[in-house]
């Protein structure tokens, strides 16, 4: 039986369950802003942002970046589908660096190169804050 | 003398290509191994989808969106095709190259357009050999497919049919049923049809209230791409391991006909040898009794 303080958060893939453990608390973002989760939160289902996944369990903090997707809240369970989800510690700030000012300088000549162009410069640029907190 | 030599070369021949093919069952049985966990994993992801999108359904919500709405006349089909990029997988490939061809011959005779688009080089030969033109060719997806490489597809594809470009999606592949049954199926990817079925008792037996945010819409317009996602995803997935399943039996098969062959073969070898020593005996003796 799960203690009553705390959550079973899954965060899930689409080629993987690339965590679950117990959580205290976690704090992730959702389509419209950052949001908290205590243990005890009315069933949710939320559309998730790009941002950082902040998990606070026992015996430390995870911090993942994750990219889209949903969550559902329901019970003690939370689970985050996401398309894309790393650990920060991961990320490489030169390389990410690199990969935003590639995008930043990449000439576009139709529609869909403009939105692929928006789409990874919006993400480079929450993940080089992020990096650089 | 010679026919023995013969039978030697015959043997050693048939020996080499059992090593052959007992190396390729064992390269497949741990790539099976190895696709099958990659396609147990897929699975969490789409069993909560699916969850979700009960949960949506138990709200009480009109599902409306693009991708599901159902097109009057389908004029223009397209048609994709998942086949193995090698061969030596027994009827792997050709169970689904027959089930495709026979969806285009019935797709030629109600004078549709087709869009053939085809994965896997035994796919593609075998079109070009009909003559048939494939718009789009992919040989990049091996036994291990990416969701990021299916995802590029899968946005296309919504893409063509949101646009009004295509009216119809259909997707040929390998179904994996279970370990020792595997289907050349057709399903329709688009419309997406089947979004609800299968989640109607489950989200009513405990349906939870909840809260949505922002908006029961906005995740509605966000779950449909991705379960249209998950399920070409899966379809890649299936195809794969039904490929390395396939070659698993083929080549255990292969083996052991190489076996019975090595088995047969060794018998007339002896034989040969024997009746040879036979007939130098009879002649030595017949020669020397000859020269008393």
């Amino acid at each position: 039986m799960i203690a009553a303080n705390t959550i079973e958060l899954t965060v899930v893939t689409p080629e993987k369950t690339l965590l679950s453990t117990g959580a205290t608390s976690l704090q992730f973002p959702l389509e419209d802003g950052q949001i908290g989760i205590l243990p005890g939160r009315a069933p949710m289902v939320g559309r998730l942002g790009t941002g950082e996944l902040q998990v606070e369990t026992q015996t430390g903090q995870l911090r993942y970046f994750i990219e889209g997707g949903f969550a559902q809240v329901k019970g003690h369970a939370v689970t985050l589908l996401t398309n894309r989800a790393q650990e920060l510690g991961s990320f490489d700030t030169a390389k990410v660096e690199a990969a935003f000012n590639e995008a930043l300088n990449r000439s576009v000549t139709t529609a869909a190169e403009q939105t692929a162009k928006d789409e990874d410069l919006e993400r480079n640029r929450r993940l080089l804050a992020i990096l650089k907190r | 003398m010679a026919k023995a030599r013969a039978i030697i070369k015959r043997l050693k021949a048939v020996k080499n290509i059992r090593k052959i093919t007992r190396t390729m069952e064992l390269i497949a049985t741990a790539r099976f191994k190895k696709a099958m966990d990659r396609a147990a994993e897929a699975k969490a992801y789409t069993e909560k989808i699916a969850e979700i999108v009960g949960d949506l359904a138990a709200a009480d919500l009109s599902f409306s969106h693009p991708l599901l709405e159902r097109r009057d006349s389908e004029e223009r089909v397209l048609v994709l095709v998942l086949t193995s990029n090698r061969g030596l997988c027994g009827g792997y490939n050709s169970a689904v190259l027959r089930q495709a061809g026979q969806r285009l011959r019935e797709l030629d005779r109600d004078r549709r357009n087709v869009n053939l688009e085809v994965s896997g080089k035994r796919g593609l030969a075998y079109f070009k050999f009909e003559g048939k033109p494939v718009d789009r060719a992919f040989t990049h997806f091996e036994d291990k497919p990416t969701f990021e490489e299916v995802d590029e597809l899968a946005s296309r594809f919504a893409e063509l049919y949101t646009s009004g470009v295509v009216d119809r999606i259909e997707v040929v592949y390998t179904q994996f049923q279970s370990i020792s049954r595997q289907n050349a199926v057709r399903e329709t990817l688009l419309p997406f049809e089947n979004l609800t079925a299968g989640t109607d008792d489950s989200a009513a037996s405990h349906s939870v209230d909840y809260e949505f945010l922002p908006s029961a819409e906005a995740i509605l317009e966000e779950i449909v791409p991705a379960a249209f996602k998950a399920k070409l995803f899966k379809c890649f997935l299936d195809a794969a391991v039904s490929e390395q399943i396939a070659r698993m039996v083929a080549m255990k098969g292969a083996t052991e006909n190489a076996d019975e062959m090595i088995g047969s073969l060794s018998t007339r070898y002896n034989r040969a040898r024997q009746s040879q020593i036979t007939s130098e005996l009879s002649e030595i003796i017949g020669g020397a009794a000859a020269l008393e």
